[in-house]
């Protein structure tokens, strides 16, 4: 006989994220902050509003340094 | 990151900055840059202000979420993704030629 597997749908667990959507909406305006990077010598200061104007900003928050995307 | 810097050469073409931003040390996060080959600056939101102030701390794993925004030169959001959707840039990397040439 075979064994018969149902298929019990998504797998619960580790990769769960939070399901609501985050606060921000498209059209809002993004929230300005100042943020610190260092680049090898000295920590330096980025203004998300110093783009204004100038340039579109792609801001990527991710989860760890040193976890894949 | 790895996936953005792949695209940076679009995404400047399209006049587009990319930072990265996590919850890790500056000290840390350039490790991580030189390790996976980023040139484009990852932000460190020590305490996490920044990422609470975008809605994105996640209490259980002490972390941001994973998301894109893609803000415009007006300061104002054009495009989200989250979560698992913020791993492939590819979208993200269309909208700003697309928005390059709406300009």
């Amino acid at each position: 006989m075979a064994a018969v597997i149902l298929g019990s749908g998504t797998p619960r667990g580790f990769a769960q994220a939070p399901a609501n959507p985050p606060q921000l909406k498209v059209g809002e305006e993004a929230p300005d902050f100042k943020l610190q990077y260092f680049d090898g010598t000295d920590l330096k200061d980025i203004h998300l509003s110093q783009f204004r104007g100038k340039k579109n900003v792609i801001v990527a928050f991710y989860i760890f340094a040193f976890t894949g995307g | 990151m790895k996936n953005f810097q792949q695209n940076l050469q679009k995404l400047e073409a399209s006049d587009t900055q990319v930072l990265g931003v996590s919850m890790d040390s500056p000290f840390a996060n350039k490790a991580f840059a030189d390790q996976i080959g980023v040139t484009f600056p990852l932000l460190s939101d020590w305490g996490g202000d920044v990422t609470r102030k975008y809605g994105l701390y996640v209490d259980k794993y002490k972390a941001a979420r994973r998301v894109n925004f893609l803000i415009g030169k007006d300061g104002k959001i054009l495009e989200m993704q989250v979560d698992k959707e913020a791993i492939d840039p590819t979208k993200i990397v269309a909208a700003c030629e697309r928005h390059k040439l709406n300009r």
